[in-house]
């Protein structure tokens, strides 16, 4: 535990130093403003890879279309609300929307898969992610659109930044998911299922884990949080499906940073990624590497981290 | 005789269609205007856009598409119709070196017409020197579109039109320091942003550059670096979408009154208003390439009435539809002026593309030409509009744009005695 705790702090130690390094003989002013966009940005990827770590630890899956099934929920939303639906009643549906597609994928394509490698299943769903893009981009052909929240508009100063409600939804979202997801993994009989049958999907099986029922309850969360991601991608980075759907990128990289598997580290990671890549932009040099950051961040954490202990891709070896 | 109903009904639809469409052709203008659907041999034409995420650059070879079936369907060029055949480089340079092979080699058009991408001008601009075959192009966004011998395009692209619009920033809202944003793509921001700070030194004003990554989901931090360069005045240079989030992001900063807003043209776009908060209104000045989208004058109104009757509905109606028209329109008026055995041969065509001079549109600002030259960029006057709550308001018409970097196209068109 104690050597944990030790890895745990060098690692926020490493993050801080790095944080420094770029921020070096800037004033502080332009500073705090870069750090706090950071924050909000680093909070969206973090949301994301929260969204595939709880995934993972309940199917072992990694669920690369979370980003499609999102920006397909929010297109609907929007939709909606251009044809007069209230605000809320398009933001349910379209997180219901991106809910039942996961859900849709997780009880008629995952279970043909569950056997297979976890690179395979892996993979199964960046098809998915491709044909849920293409439906999307052809119910919504390219033009110039605007999701917003009533949120949008309140905002508070942080370090001279204005932070909009919406934001802050963001990341108390991402704190508040964590927590429950933690809660309900170790203080559930659903949790502890969910938790053997990512452990070992074969003895879950054989000593009578209702694999259906857990498999259910996990896609439909995972689609939930994809839903309610998706609307917020759509708010704070911009109505396109392309867009949206890719952020799963950095979100995997955030993921990573929490070896699929912590999701405390996953919600640092984002962060930290998030503000690395705002501090980029400090250096005329490095800010044209600033889209490579957060694969460099979640190398460099998979490095430092595993050490030799453990397989992203293969829990079970 | 048995009648049966739905035959009668059948035929009824079949002359009530063909009225309707007579009606809505009655005020078009196409070609040689005769009513009469063209015959004979097809004139291969070609055309290229990209349409992919994450951008649709269809709209310029949609219009000309519309305009050449409207010359078809009223006596086509020299009796003869247009085979327009349009092919999709879906911003892919290798497909784009592919389908202009395809086209240019393969199915021997006589020039390209209407064509609008990022890509393929900078890839196949030496193909078409090679091949001698002229693009009279309709959406132009890269440096070589308007630097090589063989393209010519009747937008401005992102370097003319930034300039206009910077031009605006500081003689009409008191710019001193522009902070131009554009896309971190090769040839297109850099170069675009890079002759704003030349036009600012040139006033003795500063300027500076941020580009941005096209795919960066981030826009905020683009946003700070315009703030940290000191800039009183941010232009944007960017695609819609991508300008419409780093407003959002500028609006939730509420930096709309803390800076002047100036951009080229691409938010000159239809959607736009909708897709903004009022917040925006009488905020964001916005220079247009061509001649308002509700213009008056003739030419546009037939470019309004050609997409009526000839084009898909959902066919874009913006700057590129209207380019893309009106290239293909100067196209069709210079082969009906060539005599009819040489409307094959293309080095026929590209002499006589080559040859045009002074021709006008109420669409464009100035004189349109092409010339024997290494540069092509005949559009280099435009317009500028403010964003309204349903649409926008023009400004300022139209002004020539100053720059360095027209130096050298003056010096043409004073040689061609079109000044």
């Amino acid at each position: 535990m104690k050597q944990k705790i030790l890895h745990l702090l060098l690692y926020a130690l490493g993050m801080l130093l790095i944080c420094a390094l770029l921020a070096w003989g800037k004033p502080p002013k332009i500073i705090g403003l870069f750090v706090v966009s950071g924050f909000a940005v680093g909070s969206l990827y973090a949301l994301g890879g929260i969204g595939l770590v709880v995934l993972y630890r309940a199917t072992g899956v990694l669920n690369f279309a979370n980003g499609a099934v999102g920006a397909f929920g929010v297109m609907l939303a929007w939709q909606l609300g251009q044809m007069g639906w209230p605000g809320p009643l398009t933001w349910a549906v379209g997180i219901l929307a991106a809910t039942l597609l996961s859900l849709g994928y997780g009880l008629v394509i995952a279970p043909k898969l569950a056997w297979r490698d976890p690179v395979v299943k892996a993979v199964a769903t960046l098809g998915f992610a491709i044909v849920t893009l293409g439906l999307t981009a052809f119910i919504w052909d390219d033009d110039v659109r605007r999701f917003s929240l009533p949120t949008d508009k309140q905002a508070v100063m942080v370090l001279g930044l204005r932070i909009t409600v919406t934001r802050m939804i963001v990341i108390s979202a991402a704190i508040a998911i964590v927590l429950g997801i933690w809660l309900f993994l170790s203080h559930t009989r659903i949790g502890l299922q969910m938790r053997a049958l990512a452990n070992n999907r074969d003895l879950s099986a054989l000593i009578g884990v209702p694999i259906l029922k857990v498999e259910t309850i996990a896609w439909t969360i995972s689609g939930l949080i994809a839903g309610f991601t998706g609307l917020m991608f759509g708010d704070l980075i911009r109505l396109e499906p392309t867009v949206i759907t890719f952020m799963v990128i950095p979100s995997i990289a955030a993921a990573i940073c929490g070896r699929l598997n912590n999701l405390g580290l996953v919600l640092a990671g984002g962060l930290f990624i998030g503000v690395v890549e705002s501090l980029l932009t400090l250096s005329p040099l490095l800010k044209q590497v600033r889209p490579i950051a957060p694969f460099v961040i979640a190398a460099i954490a998979l490095i430092w981290m595993q050490r030799g202990q453990k397989l992203v891709f293969s829990r079970d070896a | 005789m048995k009648i049966n109903n739905n035959k009668i009904y059948g035929y009824l639809l079949a002359i009530g269609t063909v009225m309707g469409a007579n009606l809505a052709q009655a005020d078009v203008s196409c070609g040689q205007n005769t009513g009469k659907a063209a015959s004979g041999d097809a004139i291969k034409v070609g055309g290229i856009h990209g349409n992919a995420a994450p951008g649709d650059f269809s709209a310029a070879t949609d219009a000309a598409a519309a305009y050449f079936n409207c010359v078809n369907a009223n006596g086509g060029i020299h009796g003869r119709p247009i085979e327009y055949l349009v092919e999709n480089d879906q911003w892919n340079p290798e497909l784009a070196a592919q389908v202009a092979s395809k086209l240019v080699e393969d199915e021997g058009v006589v020039a390209m017409v209407g064509n609008g991408s990022f890509v393929e001008m900078s890839v196949n601009a030496p193909q078409y020197a090679r091949n001698n075959i002229m693009s009279m192009a309709g959406a132009c966004a890269a440096s070589e579109c308007f630097e090589s011998s063989n393209i010519v395009s009747t937008n401005q692209g992102p370097l003319a039109s930034s300039i206009g619009a910077a031009m605006y920033a500081v003689e009409e809202l008191g710019a001193t320091n522009i902070a131009c944003i554009g896309l971190a793509i090769p040839s297109v921001g850099n170069w675009s942003c890079g002759a704003v700070e030349r036009y600012m030194t040139s006033k003795n004003l500063q300027g500076s550059s941020v580009l941005l990554n096209p795919t960066a989901p981030d826009v905020n931090s683009g946003l700070l670096e315009a703030v940290a360069s000191g800039a009183d005045s941010i232009l944007i240079n960017l695609p819609a979408g991508l300008a419409i989030a780093f407003l959002n992001s500028a609006q939730e900063q509420d930096f709309g009154d803390v800076y002047s807003w100036t951009s080229s043209t691409p938010l000159y776009d239809a959607s736009v208003p909708g897709a903004l908060d009022e917040y925006w209104t009488d905020k964001v000045f916005v220079n247009a390439e061509l001649t308002t989208l509700d213009g008056q004058g003739p030419d546009n109104q037939n470019w309004l009435a050609v997409m009526d009757a000839f084009a898909n509905p959902e066919d874009p109606r913006d700057t590129f539809s209207q380019s893309g028209y009106l290239s293909a329109r100067f196209f069709v008026d210079t082969l009906q002026a060539m005599p009819a055995d040489k409307i094959d041969d293309r080095n026929a065509v590209t002499a006589a593309i080559k040859d045009i001079k002074g021709y006008r549109s109420d669409l464009i600002c100035g004189a349109y030409y092409v010339g024997e030259a290494k540069r092509h960029m005949p559009n280099h006057a435009g317009i500028m509009v403010v964003l309204k709550d349903d649409g926008f308001e023009k400004v300022r018409d139209c002004y020539e744009y100053e720059s360095p970097y027209f130096a050298e196209l003056i010096e043409t068109e004073k040689s061609l005695k079109l000044r």
